[in-house]
Order: C-alpha cells, then sequence, then structure tokens
C-alpha cells in the first residue's frame, strides 16, 4: 500500500508539472500583448519596451521557462503584471473562497445524492426511484447558471432569505455560510444527479451479488445489509467520481463567481489569460492543477484503503 | 450518553435562523455602491480603469474637480484660486490646512509640483504623462502658492488634465518615503474619505475622514462592491444590497417601463463612440467608391435597435452631444441604390468577401450579424472573426505583426475623456499602426487635431473638431454608430453624485 501510495504521488506531481509546464506554453502561443493591455492606449513604445524588460517577457520563451520552473520549485510564483502583488498572496486570498465553494457544492451532492440513489436501488421501480430517476436527470439537464439565477431571482430577490452576491463579511462565519448556499447549489446540483444515478447502479449491483444474498440468508437486518455490506462497495465509484469532480467544479466555479460576485481561483485566472497575466496565469494554474492532482490522489487512496480487492491487486 | 437527534423541526429552526442572521451594519449610513472592476492600482499616475479613477478621487484631491451634474464643468477643489493669467501659465493658490494622513503635515505647493511634475516626467514611465506632455515645470511661490509653465499652450487642460487622475495631488514627502509610486497602499491621504479596508475581488470600504477640510462627506462609510457583471448588480440592487449601480443597456426598456419601487433611474447620454472602420490600405476598401459603398449599405438604425433596444442614437461623429467640437448634423442614412452604384463604379458589383473582426462581447456579434446581412444584399460575404480583448487590441498594432494587413472591417469602441481632443487623437496620422487602425492618413485632420490643442477660443475650437469629423465621415473609413447610453439605478434616499455621462463622483453621493 505504501509503495502504491508512492507511485500515486510521484505520478500526480509528473501530472502537476506536465501540465503547468503545457499551459506556460500555450499561453505564450496566444496573440496578444500584456504590455498593451497592462499600459493602455497612452503608452509609449519605450515605456512597453521598459514594461517587458522588467517583466522578463523579452527574454526567449525557453528561458522565461527555466526561470518560471526555478522560482516554482523555490516556491516563488512571481508578482503579478499589473497590481505588482505577490502571486501567491493573491492566490491566497482567493483560494479559501474556492475551496470552500468546491466543498460546499460537493456536499450538496453528497448529502442528497448518496441518500436518494440508494433508498432508489432498494426500492427499485418504486415510487422514490421514479421521481428521482426523474428529478436527477432534470438536475443533470439544467444548466448550472439557470438554476443560478432562478435561485438569485427567488431566494435573494424575492424572497429574500438568502444574500445574492458576494463571500460574507470576514470572522462571520454565519454570513459567510449564507452567501455559500447559493453558489454552491448552482454548480453542486447536477453533481446531485450524477451521484444519484452513480449510486442507484452501482448498488443495484451490489445488491445482487452473492455475499449480500448470503447475508441476507443469515438473517442480518436489511438496514444493516444495504448500509454495512453494500454501501461500502457501491460508492467506490462514487469516490473516485468525487475526485474527478473537483476540476469539474473548479471550471465550474468561474460562472457562479461572475454570477454571485464572488472572489475565487476561477475568475482570477479567466481575468489573467484574458489580461495575458503570465505570472498570475501560470501561479493559478499550478494551484488548481495541484488541488485537482492531490483530490484524485486521496480519492484513489480512499478507495484502495475501502476495498480489499483494490489492495490485493497493488 | 444521549446521541444528538436531527429532526425535522430543529432542521427547519436552523435554518431559519442562518437565514435571519444578518451582518451588522444594516440601517448605519453606508452607501452600497457597485463598481465594475475591482481596484488594482489606485496610484493617479497607474490606474488602469475608471472604477480605480473613482476610488482616487475619495482618497486625494486636485485643484478643481469635476461638478456633479449635466454638463461639463469643473469647480474648485483644493484650489482657493486658480486663473490662467495667459496661454502658458496658470497660477493657483491652495485652500489652507488639508491635513495628509499618516502625520505628513499639510499640503503645500510643493506637493503640487511634485505630483504634476512627477507624470510629466518621462522617466516615470506613466502612461498618463500625454497629460502633461506641455507641461515645463512648477514654480513654487509660497508654501500655498504656485505656477504652473506650460512649453505650449494645451487647450485640454481645463477639462480633461487637472479634474481627471492627472491632476490629483500626492504627498510628496510620503511618496519619495514609499518609493515614488504605490498600487493599493496610499501612503497619505487627503480626500473626503479615507481607505478603511480593502477586501480583494469582494469590497473597498472608505470612512469620512474626519479631518477633512471643505464639505464633509455625507455618508460615514462608502462600500465599494466590484460586481463585473451588470445583470447580476442589477439583482444585487433588487435584492436590496447595493444603493446605487450602473446598469446594463439591455435592461433599459424594462427599467424604464417599471423602475423598481423605491428607486429611480438615470439615463445619461456616454462620451464613449463606437464605429464601423476600415483598413484604408487593403483592397477593396483602398478605393473610396468601395468604402462609401459600405458606409450606405448598413443600417445602422436596427443595429441600434436590436443592441441597445432603441435607448441609444446614432451618432454623426466621435465627439458626444454636450460637448465641445459635437457634429450637428443628419446622420448618413442607408441608401442601397447609391451602395450598389458606388460599387459597380468601383468594378465590384459582383460583391467580395471580408473579414469583420470584433471583440468577444455579446452586443458587437449582434452588430456585427446585422452588417454580415446588410452587406450581404451587396454581395459582400463578410466573415466575422471573434477575439478576447488579450488578441483583440493588439490587431491593429504594427509592431505586433502582420495581422493588421489582414484586418478589413472593424467594430470598435472607445471611451474617451471629455475634452475632444482625446476623441481625435488616436486617428492622426502618427498613430497608423498604433491606434489608427484604419490607417487613414489625412494631414488636413492631423493639422487640425495639433492646431485646436491650442486654440482657446471655444467657437473656434469646436469648428476645427467639426471639421475633424466631416474629414473621417468624407474618407469613407468611417461610420459613425452611436455613443451609447449610460443607466444608474439608486435608491431615492441616495442623491447620486454623478459625471455628465453618469460616471460615478463617489464624494459627491449624498443622502436624498
Amino acid at each position: 500500500m505504501m509503495r502504491y501510495a508512492l507511485r500515486r504521488l510521484l505520478l500526480a506531481m509528473a501530472i502537476v508539472l506536465c501540465a503547468t509546464s503545457l499551459l506556460f506554453c500555450l499561453i505564450f502561443v496566444l496573440p496578444g500583448d500584456p504590455t498593451a493591455v497592462a499600459l493602455g492606449p497612452m503608452a509609449s513604445a519605450a515605456m512597453r519596451a521598459d514594461f517587458a524588460r522588467r517583466m522578463g517577457l523579452d527574454r526567449p520563451l525557453a528561458e522565461q521557462f527555466l526561470r518560471f520552473l526555478a522560482h516554482m520549485l523555490a516556491g516563488n510564483l512571481g508578482r503579478d503584471v499589473f497590481a505588482d502583488r505577490p502571486v501567491a498572496t493573491i492566490i491566497l486570498d482567493a483560494l479559501p473562497h474556492t475551496l470552500a465553494l468546491t466543498v460546499f457544492g460537493l456536499g450538496w451532492a453528497v448529502l442528497i445524492g448518496i441518500p436518494a440513489g440508494c433508498w432508489a436501488a432498494v426500492r427499485p421501480d418504486g415510487w422514490f426511484d421514479r421521481i428521482s430517476g426523474v428529478l436527477a436527470v432534470a438536475a443533470i439537464a439544467v444548466p448550472s447558471f439557470v438554476v443560478a439565477l432562478y435561485a438569485l431571482l427567488l431566494f435573494a430577490e424575492t424572497l429574500r432569505w438568502l444574500p445574492a452576491i458576494g463571500a460574507g463579511e470576514p470572522g462571520h462565519p454565519v454570513d459567510q455560510l449564507r452567501h455559500l448556499v447559493l453558489p454552491s447549489l448552482a454548480i453542486g446540483l447536477g453533481w446531485v444527479g450524477y451521484l444519484a444515478r452513480l449510486v442507484r447502479s452501482s448498488m443495484l449491483e451490489v445488491l445482487a451479488e452473492n455475499h449480500v444474498r448470503t447475508a441476507r440468508a443469515y438473517g442480518i437486518g436489511e438496514r444493516r445489509v444495504v448500509f454495512r455490506y453494500a454501501l461500502r462497495l457501491a460508492v467506490l465509484p462514487t469516490i473516485a467520481l468525487l475526485g474527478v469532480s473537483v476540476g469539474h467544479l473548479l471550471s465550474g466555479a468561474v460562472f457562479a463567481e461572475i454570477v454571485f460576485a464572488r472572489p475565487g481561483l476561477g475568475k482570477l485566472v479567466y481575468d489573467a489569460v484574458i489580461t495575458r497575466n503570465y505570472p498570475l496565469v501560470s501561479g493559478t494554474v499550478l494551484v488548481t492543477t495541484a488541488l485537482f492532482a492531490c483530490c484524485t490522489l486521496a480519492a484513489d487512496l480512499l478507495v484502495a484503503g475501502l476495498d480489499p480487492r483494490v489492495r490485493a491487486a497493488l | 450518553m444521549q446521541q444528538p437527534r436531527l429532526t425535522r423541526r430543529a432542521l427547519l429552526a436552523t435554518g431559519a435562523g442562518v437565514a435571519l442572521a444578518r451582518p451588522a451594519g444594516a440601517g448605519s449610513s453606508v452607501l452600497r455602491v457597485r463598481s465594475y472592476a475591482d481596484m488594482q492600482v489606485i496610484d493617479p499616475g497607474f490606474t488602469r480603469a475608471s472604477p480605480e479613477g473613482d476610488i482616487a478621487r475619495c482618497l486625494f484631491r486636485q485643484l478643481i474637480q469635476y461638478k456633479s451634474g449635466t454638463s461639463w464643468e469643473w469647480e474648485l477643489d483644493a484650489a482657493e484660486k486658480i486663473e490662467q493669467a495667459d496661454p502658458l501659465t496658470i497660477a493657483f493658490a491652495l485652500k489652507p490646512g488639508i491635513a495628509w494622513s499618516g502625520g505628513f503635515g499639510t499640503m503645500t505647493a510643493d506637493d503640487v509640483r511634485y505630483s504634476f511634475e512627477r507624470i510629466a516626467d518621462p522617466a516615470v514611465k506613466s502612461p498618463f504623462h500625454g497629460d502633461w506632455a506641455t507641461l515645463d515645470h512648477v514654480e513654487v511661490t509660497g508654501p500655498l502658492t504656485g505656477v504652473i509653465h506650460l512649453r505650449q499652450p494645451f487647450a485640454p487642460l481645463w477639462l480633461s488634465t487637472l479634474p481627471w487622475n492627472a491632476g490629483m495631488i500626492l504627498c510628496r514627502k510620503a511618496m519619495e518615503q514609499a518609493g515614488g509610486r504605490f498600487t493599493t497602499e496610499p501612503p497619505a491621504t487627503c480626500g473626503p474619505y479615507m481607505l478603511k479596508s480593502w477586501q480583494p475581488k469582494q469590497r473597498t470600504v472608505f470612512a469620512r475622514n474626519p479631518d477633512y477640510v471643505g464639505a464633509a462627506a455625507d455618508f460615514d462609510e462608502i462600500d465599494v462592491l466590484p460586481i463585473e457583471d451588470a445583470k447580476t448588480a442589477e439583482l444585487a440592487f433588487a435584492a436590496g444590497e447595493l444603493d446605487i449601480t450602473a446598469t446594463s443597456v439591455g435592461s433599459l426598456p424594462n427599467l424604464r417601463k417599471a423602475t423598481p419601487a423605491g428607486a429611480k433611474l438615470v439615463v445619461r447620454p456616454s462620451i464613449a463612440f463606437t464605429w464601423i472602420g476600415m483598413n484604408v490600405a487593403v483592397p477593396p476598401f483602398d478605393d473610396v467608391r468601395v468604402r462609401r459603398a459600405v458606409q450606405r449599405a448598413i443600417d445602422v438604425d436596427t443595429i441600434l435597435d436590436a443592441v441597445y433596444f432603441g435607448g441609444a442614437t446614432r451618432a454623426t461623429g466621435i465627439v458626444a452631444p454636450g460637448l465641445l467640437g459635437h457634429r450637428d448634423t443628419k446622420p448618413l442614412a442607408r441608401d442601397m441604390d447609391a451602395a450598389k452604384r458606388l460599387l459597380a463604379e468601383a468594378g465590384k458589383s459582383g460583391g467580395f468577401a471580408c473579414a469583420l473582426d470584433i471583440l468577444n462581447v455579446t452586443d458587437r456579434l449582434t452588430a456585427a450579424q446585422i452588417v454580415q446581412a446588410n452587406l450581404g444584399e451587396l454581395g459582400i460575404e463578410v466573415q466575422i472573426n471573434v477575439h478576447d480583448s488579450g488578441t483583440y487590441w493588439t490587431l491593429g498594432d504594427q509592431s505586433k505583426g502582420d495581422a493588421w494587413k489582414r484586418l478589413n472591417l472593424l467594430l470598435q469602441r472607445y471611451t474617451t475623456a471629455p475634452d475632444p481632443s482625446w476623441a481625435t487623437t488616436w486617428f492622426v496620422p502618427s498613430q497608423i499602426g498604433v491606434w489608427n487602425w484604419e490607417r487613414w492618413d489625412s494631414p488636413e485632420f492631423g493639422a487640425l487635431h495639433a492646431k485646436a490643442l491650442v486654440e482657446f477660443d471655444r467657437a473656434a475650437r469646436a469648428a476645427m473638431y467639426v471639421r475633424m469629423q466631416d474629414l473621417m465621415e468624407e474618407s469613407g473609413a468611417y461610420l459613425f454608430l452611436t455613443h451609447e447610453v449610460s443607466s444608474v439605478l439608486h435608491r431615492d434616499s441616495v442623491s447620486p453624485g454623478l459625471m455628465p455621462d453618469a460616471r460615478f463622483i463617489l464624494p459627491a453621493m449624498r443622502h436624498a
């Protein structure tokens, strides 16, 4: 197990390095000039050249890349081209908001999707299975921005139960929680549907297996059979999916950050790409890729920990 | 041990508690303002966007400032007196006792000298260098008095330099201690409000400056909330989370029909200008007859209806109504017969294929599709190329490669300061390949632009700008679309401080 964990860790690091390098090069392939964006129309050619020199943008791409790698390994992500603030500080300002949004978005999916899928599988073709099936497909089919806008109109504008914009007052956790409800629902609702359908089909498969039949034959209570023996196995594909879903939620966070005017990494990287703010793009891509790699690594290790068959195969 | 039980009643009670728990502060004298972007640099010499200027106006003072209202006028701010002795000298006297924060004493004429000469200094590399390009030096004649000496007359000084960012006064001592520039932490301020806190991408909070010399700020605090999307801001306003916000043009018809209860809508003409440009260096647009055919074939009224929902009027030039030099004439009418005739004269009656490059903004795409349909009627096949802003703003830049050679038609929008020179400056011959993407080369236009900069007679100056716009239209390289409109929604308990184009003057915001 230890060797497996180490191998996966090395793989995760390689993924981060490859993705970061690829995206670093990709942004330089894009047309566009950060000096024009940074200094505006009034800047002279000399001013632009000086700016490019100070930012190291006049150096060959390979040199810039090697410098970026060296700085990255030393923990220095550089400085924002426009605001002249350390990229690490800017990312650290935004990261907690993105993490909170992602965790709460997944929270909706886990808290509603898994029980719903489980219950639907226990009584297949029952009323709950049929209704939850329709609702799950609807949740998947409705675009997140539609959910966001309707949630805003209903809960913020009409009922005024929840705030429409922002991330809440710092040091006021209840307020921050209130500000999380609608955006996390908007990005998590689709995943509620996914998880409900996935858990249902996994459960149906597991419930038909021999060890479940044997447990029932021993007279073990149905609730224990379902939750202790069946769900433990059925939830394994869900855990793997949750690891991958972090990446989707990180990208889905962009629209939530725009619609709900929240700070976060999604909007940060979007703006940075648009304005060709190279240090910020590189830094943000590094952090989000690392985050994604960590989540998939954790999911893999958790699956290996929970499933003896996976452990045996390592 | 008793396990905690989660009952339906407990869940509902918790939910209600969470819903009702609101942060403190509601009901106090706090103005909540939407800004379309967060601040990045509020050093007046290096601001990048209009919201940063709004913020800087809270913190710093100028010799003169814009009056809130519907016409572009200025009033005294830090200056007790200011007068133009002759076209090259402007004498000023500061109000006494304007205190700097941080124990840096009071404002002196030396601070004025430092602030203006800093922006004018090419070594500082301020993008606003052009505002003070004609500054020779500022002579300090006393602790509170000085004289601005210009190398050559500069008519825009009173409307677009002194009351704009380049006219903001910084504390020399504090700035020198800070290394000569700053981004988001001003070393010393003196405006009606003080920077209380800044949460990046969340809010900027200003508190009333107790030491302010002049009419005290009306609000205890101003919260500036960066909300990029105008529709989100409108929802936030409807949800009671904002007191004043600019609105989207698309919402204007509905807001006009049904302004929310307890709110007022202000609609003002913008001074931005949009146009369709043609690259005269590239065939077939090197033929004036083709350009004029395109001018006559495009249905501008339909574009305005589709994009601005009837909220914007047609432009007759690049200088907006209300500004000196506005061209008060009838806009070009659509005339397909004339367009066909001109195209036939140019030997292009069978049409041709060309590209229309636009920014990836929905409004522009809508307009581009109408242009595409209009020109299709002439047999001109238009391919719409959509670009993100980072790419788009380098397309016509000759120093960035050959992309300018592929430019045919452009759908452009520029914003400007309230002096006509800032509208015309981009189209002079020296801007070809820089911002003059049409590559239209008119020595007469260039000469008039230079002449108008030093002309102080308003009527003569206005006539020059009108002539310059005539030349633009006659060249066929430009089809003027609109100056757009700006709209602001505010609570009726707020008396908004607005420039004539509805840009915010935060210090002028008052209780109604």
